[in-house]
Order: structure tokens, then sequence, then C-alpha cells
């Protein structure tokens, strides 16, 4: 079995189908920028990108992604064209949002993944999407201003 | 000092590089700052604040002229680390490309304060700046003697000097390629050298800029190595049973099953440590292992909430007049009662709480005959050193940390659990072990905020004074909180835990007044959780405001600045400034309402804030709008920084105001993730307005914590303005509310 992450084919080992996607990516992908946070799908810190739509890569399994393009917060900027850092994560840095930054990962997958089917969206929709990613240290201001920015930048 | 003459006599050199503390260029070494002869007994957290001199050996010129600065401060989203770096830059002219901030690791600094309590610029502005300061003149004594100038002409410039004619000279020419050491007594005097980081701030040309943290750009992009992501190759894999409730005895444990599992290499038992673990050769197997370990406790509490309530009863103990310590008391509270036009008491309860940071704990140690290697993330590095060196009966300096950006500290990580079993189990295989907690794990075994239980009676004459203030509390210990059994009842008796009644002292003029405390210890573990008992405390205080206030008939605003005495004027000013920014005053909708509180946070930083919210019927919630915050913290570093301390801390305000509660059954914690302890919402989240003030010349105060207590009471006092029903027991429910008048 092989899947696709960040545009590099991977083969699967057999014994490995069936762990979480998001072990798999930190413990054989060695790909550690998304996070363990709750391990039951309410916090966000492990969000991916499965065809371009967030998910929770505790909540999948490896065997659910055998068509699918993931991609991680590593391969995030491939996905925007153009040099350097994808729009979101220049925004990220521009707003400074990061406090302990652990969350961050699945904060700017999920915001990217928004953009990316709502160029614009409104501050009610931004607060909805955004509701399943849990910041303890508070950022969620900064990251509205961030996601704003990118979008009046569109 | 002792240590001082004892560090003469080995080569000075060679303790530098035997410290890996060295570099190619210039060190300037003061052996003050070294402490040779290590504390062998108890593994302490390290209280002790740093020194000037302390910070000469945080900062090195490398032989390119760039700046190396070991940052004393454990990195945990406050950016201290960016706040200390713009002081070096200050100092020393220079940008912020020429300068590289290291989160040392033990072998890198001689021990340096644990990282709580806000205490990073208010306590390291000062020795960062003069260490910086000293290291700079060495450099232009350098150009003196290199030039044949004296050093009054040798003039500042960007990363260097300028000469007369106009010519320049970097530091990079100043500095030779090999190590040099510059011992202590060719420092300044200190009445000879300028610190350019006191000049006032016009003349900062760092400063109060607002730099953005040298970790962005590795965070955004999930490159940043937080404890968790750290590997070594070949290393093992290791997890730990951990006990099902508070004080479980280890009884026995059956291991076959977990070792006749693919890839195990073992099981370890310690029954007087009360540790199982067991290790493989890939993570993957760990879960499975867990559940076939048939391990058995011994149940030795089964306590549940009543038990703890009814220890942290208030009424209790003023039933019994039994307060272990008057904090306070002057005048005659009776006198002031018969004196009082308005009346108001009541009793405001606070719950447990948990730090419920994003990472759960992790540690990867790797334990060697001569060497004990440990990868983690702490508040304190040289704590874990030592309690490392006790578990494995080793010497500290063969224990090295290397300490790691930590995903959310909030006073929860100054132990070292995981790094703890991980050491266990390197040492009985022979191989590096990683063990990284679980969220159950990270709820069940950590150690929390106490609740805390307060009966306020006070009054207001007719003149719009404070008559009395007649304030009980009983909570636990915080600071001594891990301290066992009778030491920790010893302690309670001998002295107020400074941690539990930080904030309790109101700051306003009351001639007739009285404060008890009383520390009880449940078996519930307990320390540090964010700003301690300041906001607990401030929430009675700041409730009972609002109260007298309303009974009184007078704007909560002008009835706090009506009660300050006349030095309190920093707090005086935050309130205004508050007043300005909210509009305060202005009417507002059905189903709205708007509260206020201040608070001083440990007699420093000034700080009031005003939230607004909506009671939604619909969704049965209390939406908190928006908070406006004025703060007085003096000298600002970093202002983007210090905001989003503040956003954080409003946001952390909310969330233990409307979401979080801890609770007991038994003898365990009953929530072990987030669907049963759900920090606030970003669909919850308030919009925040932010603003700073500050008299000039004022030095920093501290910021990390500061602005959290008065929001709680702020949010209550919003609740009784938009539906005239006071919220005196955290958390505040919609249901709470409503049911009753429902």
């Amino acid at each position: 079995m092989e899947i696709v992450i960040n545009g590099n084919v991977i083969a699967v080992p057999d014994d490995l189908q069936n762990v979480t996607l998001l072990d798999f990516l930190r413990d054989f992908v060695m790909l550690t920028g998304t996070k363990f946070g709750c391990g039951i799908g309410l916090c966000g810190a492990c969000t991916v990108h499965l065809d371009g739509v967030a998910a929770r890569s505790c909540q999948t399994y490896v065997s659910d992604v055998i068509d699918v393009e993931v991609t991680t917060i590593e391969g995030l900027d491939q996905t925007s064209p153009g040099e350097g850092l994808h729009p979101v994560q220049q925004a990220w840095i521009a707003e400074g949002v990061p406090q302990c930054g652990y969350c961050q990962a699945g904060q700017i997958m999920t915001a990217s993944a928004l953009l990316h089917r709502n160029p614009a969206p409104t501050a009610a929709e931004i607060r909805e999407e955004m509701n399943g990613n849990l910041c303890r240290c508070g950022t969620y201001d900064r990251i509205r201003r961030a996601i704003t920015r990118v979008a009046q930048e569109v | 000092m002792e240590t001082t003459t004892k560090m003469k006599s080995i080569s000075r050199r060679r303790f530098l590089k035997k410290t890996g503390w060295m570099a190619a260029g210039i060190t300037v070494a003061s052996f003050v700052a070294f402490p040779v002869v290590r504390d062998k007994i108890p593994a302490l957290p390290t209280f002790d604040a740093p020194s000037d001199k302390d910070g000469l050996t945080w900062i090195q010129i490398l032989a390119e002229g760039r700046v190396r600065f070991y940052c004393p401060r454990m990195e945990m989203g406050q950016g201290a680390a960016l706040g200390l770096t713009q002081v070096v830059a200050e100092e020393l002219n220079i940008e912020q490309t020429d300068i590289e901030c290291i989160l040392p690791d033990t072998n890198q600094t001689p021990p340096f304060q644990m990282t709580v309590g806000s205490q990073s610029i208010a306590n390291f502005f000062d020795p960062v700046s003069w260490a910086a300061a000293q290291l700079r003149e060495v450099l232009r004594a350098g150009a003196a003697e290199k030039t044949g100038l004296s050093t009054d002409q040798i003039m500042d410039g960007r990363s260097g000097f300028k000469l007369p004619g106009g010519t320049t000279i970097g530091y990079a020419a100043l500095v030779p390629a090999t190590d040099v050491i510059i011992t202590d007594n060719r420092l300044i005097e200190n009445d000879n050298l300028k610190r350019y980081a006191l000049r006032p701030t016009t003349k900062h040309q760092t400063i109060g800029q607002n730099w953005l943290h040298h970790d962005l750009t590795a965070i955004v992009t999930g490159r940043m190595a937080y404890a968790r992501d750290i590997s070594l190759p070949d290393m093992a894999f290791g997890a730990v049973v951990l006990p099902p409730s508070f004080g479980a005895r280890f009884v026995a444990a059956n291991s076959t099953g977990a070792m006749e599992l693919p890839g195990v290499l073992g099981v370890e038992f310690d029954e007087a440590a009360g540790f199982v673990g067991v290790v493989a050769n890939t993570p993957f197997i760990l879960p499975k292992a867990l559940d076939v370990l048939n391990v058995e406790w011994q149940i030795e509490s089964d306590f549940g909430q009543e038990q703890i309530d009814a220890l942290l009863d208030v009424e209790r103990l003023r039933a019994e007049d039994d307060f272990t310590h008057t904090l306070d008391q002057s005048g005659d509270f009776e006198i002031g009662q018969q004196s009082a036009r308005h009346r108001s008491s009541g009793r405001y309860d606070t719950p447990f709480a948990a730090h419920a940071a994003i990472e759960p704990r992790s540690g990867l140690v790797w334990v060697r005959a001569d060497k004990v290697e440990v990868w983690c993330g702490t508040q304190d590095p040289f704590f874990v050193q030592k309690r490392m060196a006790k578990i494995l009966n080793r010497e500290a300096e063969d224990v090295v940390v290397h300490t790691h950006r930590i995903g959310g500290g909030f006073g929860g990580r100054v132990m070292c659990q995981a790094s703890e079993a991980a050491a266990r189990l390197s040492a009985k295989f022979n191989l590096p072990v990683r063990v990284q907690w679980d969220r159950a794990a990270e709820f069940q075994n950590n150690y929390f905020q106490p609740g805390f239980s307060h009966f306020i009676d006070a009054g207001v004459s007719k003149d719009g004074f404070i008559t009395h203030w007649d304030h009980d509390a009983v909570s636990s210990s915080i600071l001594t909180g891990l301290a066992p059994g009778l030491i920790g009842k010893a302690i309670d008796l001998a002295t107020p835990d400074q941690g539990t009644t930080r904030g309790i002292r109101p700051p306003y003029e009351m001639t007739n007044k009285r404060i008890r405390h009383s520390a009880i210890r449940t078996p519930v573990p307990i320390n540090a959780w964010r700003g301690l008992g300041s906001a607990p405390n401030a929430f009675a205080i700041e409730s009972m405001m609002d109260e007298l206030a309303f009974k009184s008939g007078i704007d909560p605003l002008q009835f706090r600045l009506k009660n300050l005495p006349a030095n309190r004027v920093r707090l005086a000013e935050v309130l205004r400034k508050v007043g300005d920014m909210s509009n305060w005053g202005q009417a507002t909708l059905e189903d709205t309402g708007r509260g206020l509180a201040c608070a001083v946070y440990k007699d420093e930083t000034a700080v009031a804030v005003v939230a607004d919210l909506t009671i939604d019927h619909a969704a049965e919630t209390i939406k908190v709008t928006k908070v406006c915050c004025a703060q007085d913290c003096g000298l600002v570093l970093n202002p983007h920084q210090v905001e989003s301390q503040i956003m954080g801390n409003i946001t952390w305000g909310c969330s233990m105001t409307l979401n979080e509660q801890i609770t007991f059954a038994q003898g365990r914690v009953e929530q072990d993730n987030f669907h049963l302890y759900e920090p606030l919402r970003h669909g919850s989240s308030p919009e925040v307005n932010v603003a700073l003030l500050a008299p000039p010349g004022t030095p920093p105060a501290p910021v990390g914590e500061s602005a959290l207590p008065p929001v709680p009471a702020a949010i209550a006092n919003a609740v009784f303005a938009a539906t005239g029903h006071r919220c005196r027991r955290l958390p505040i429910r919609y249901e709470d509310i409503f049911a009753e008048t429902g």
C-alpha cells in the first residue's frame, strides 16, 4: 500500500495500515509539524488537508487515505502559487499570531482550507470554521486578524 | 564569596570548556556567577533571583562580531526572550539579525531562576542590560587599544563604533578568531557605566519596537521542535501505567501478555516508586501493550467532591471562628459596620482548575555510564537536572537537560513526570527512551489550581466611602502545595502562602478591615496555575465592590476612584482609561451587560477591564463579546508581545469564568479530555481592545499573568448588569442563572 503525503509517495508497511494518520506522520514519516493534542478530534492540533479539505489526522486511519492527497503543515507552501511561504503562513508571521505555537500548525491548516473554499469569509464564518481548533494561549483575536488580512489581500 | 576563591584554583578556561560555555570570540566571565558547590540533597525548584553579574554568563560576542544570547528564560509563548533580546540590542547598538538568541541547555549557563510568576522581564531586564552594557564597553576599550585613541573618542555606531574623521570600526574587527576571556576585574564601575536601556523611551532604538519573535517562521512551517518532536536514532519507546486514583499503590502486574507482543523489549516494575512501564522498539505497539498489562492497584483514597468542598468551606471556618492567619487588620470593623448606610455580604467560590495546555508532556532520556541527557520542555531545567540526578543516583553535573519550547506552560510545567519515567526505563534498558503522556494522563496526573472559598461582609457610608471590610478566605497552599504531609501542615501554620493569598489585600482605602486566611490541604496535589490566587481573590473583592457600588447607587467606576487612596495614581489612571476606551456609562441593550473590575498584580502592574456580554437565550449561553483592557506595566519592551499576553489572559479569564471546573469522584479527576473540560473556543472568544500606559521612567513590571485577575469579576458584574442576577460561584453557567428565575 502506498499513500501520497505532500506530493511524495510513501510505502506503508502492512502492520501500519490501521494506525492513525497522525501517528503515522509523526512516528513513521517523521513529519512532526502535525501535533497530538487530545486524540479524540476535539482540539484540532492534528489538522491536515485531505484533498484540500481540513481533517483531523487523529481520527483518520492510514488505510482511509489511499486515494487521497495528504498535505501537512510542512507541505502547505507547495499548495500556493509563487515562491516562499503560503499566504496564510505569511499573514501569521505579519500579525505575530503564535504564542507557545503548539496549536498553530492546526490553526493554519484549518484557516488555509477555509480560505481555499471561501476566499472572503465573514467574521461569523471565520468564528464558526475555527471553532474546532483550541488555543490555550488565547491567540483567537490575532488569528481572526491574520485570516482577515489574507482575505483582504486576495 | 567562598565560591570565587575556590573557582580561582582551577583553570577558568578549562571550566568554561567543560561546561560547554565557550565561544570563539569574547566571553566576559565573572566567577561569582558560577556556583561550584552543587546542592546535592533536595531537588527543589530554582528560586533565586538573578544578580547583575549573572548577566555576564548569558551574552557572548562571536568572532564574526555577532552576538549570542543564551536567554535565561524558558519559552512557552510569553515571548520574554524577545523582549530581553531587544535589551541586549539596545545596549550593543545592533539589529535583530546580528543577534542569535538561544534557549540554553543546562550545560550552557549557570543555573537561573525558574520561569514562573511573570518575573522574566521585571527581574531579568536589569542584569541583561548591565551585562550587555559592560560587553559594549569591553569592545570600546578594545577599539581604543587598536586605534591608539582614548575611549571617549570612540563613539557608538551600528554594530560597532565611529572614529574621529568619520571612519568606522565594526565589532567583527575587534573580536579575535580565538576565544578570549575577559574577567570581571576589567568591568566598569556602575556609576560610570552608560545604560542605554535606562534612557527615556524617546531615545530608545530597539526597546519599544515590535520585533517579531525569532521562532515564528519555524512555528508556522511546523519545524519548531517541541519536546514531543525529538527523536534519536535507535531510541526506544516507553509508556507508563499511571495510578488510577490519587495515592493508589502498585500491588502486582502480569507482564506475560505484553512480553509476547512483537517489538516489546521489556516491562519494568518498581513497587516502591509505584512505577509500571513498558518499552518497545516501535511506538505503535504501546497501546496494545498497556492494554494487556494487568496491573493491580490498591486504592488508598476514594474521596469525592463533597469531601473536598466540606474542607474548603469558609462558612464552617467562620462558624468556628478559626482562621490560621490574620493577613491585615486595622481599625475596628464592628464600628465600621455600625456606620454603614449600605451593607452587603456574600460567599464567593471558585473551583479547582487544570492547565489544559495543548501539548501533553513528554520526555526523552538517555542514561549512559558517564552522562545523562534529557530532552524536555520545562519551566525549570535546573530542577529537572537535580531531580534526574536524585532518582538515578547520579551527580547533577552529569545530567544535561536539553530545553525545548513548551507547548503551553501556565505554571504546569515545572515538574517532569514523563521524563522521570523515561529515565527509569532508559536506565533499565540501556537505550534512549521516549515517554509521552496522552490527554487523560495529563488531566489525571498533573497538579491543580485549588478551589477557593471566600466570605466578605462590607459596607458603605452615606458619603460613598467603604466603612468596613471583613474578608475571610480558605483555600490550599500553592507555592508549597507539593510539600509532603506534616511538613506541609507545619508550613501552613507558620506562614500564609504567598501564592494563595496573592492579591487578597484590596487596593482601596479602608480604615476598618480584617482579612483572614486559612490554608487547608486536601488529597488533591496543588501547585501553580496562571496567576495563582490573584484571579480567585480579585473575583471576590471586585464582585463585592460592584455590589457595594450598586447598593450605594454610585457608578462602579466612580465608586472605585472615590475609594482609592492618593498613592494609587497608576490604578486610577488605568480605570479612567478603560472608562474612555469602553464608553463606560453608555446605555446597554436588552440581554446585554457590561461590567468593570480592576486589580494590581503583585502590587506592581495596574490593570482595569470592562467586559461586554450578551445573553443568548436561543443558544442558552452567555457570550463575552468584547473586553477592553488598560494596563500599566511600566516600561514596555515589545508592545506586540505585551498585547498578546493581555489577549491571552483575557481569553483565559473568560474561560475560567464560563467554562472550567475540575471535580473529583472516587479519588480521581472526573474530567479526562476537552469534552468534559473545555477551554474557551474561538467562536466564544471576545474582541479585545488594549491600551498600555506608564508614567515615564518606570521600570518594567509583570505582564504574563497581570491582566487575568480582574476578568472573572468584570464578567460576573456584567452578568448582573444584564440579568440582575449576582453570580458568586464560578463557573457561571446560563442554566444556573435562568433555572432559578425561569
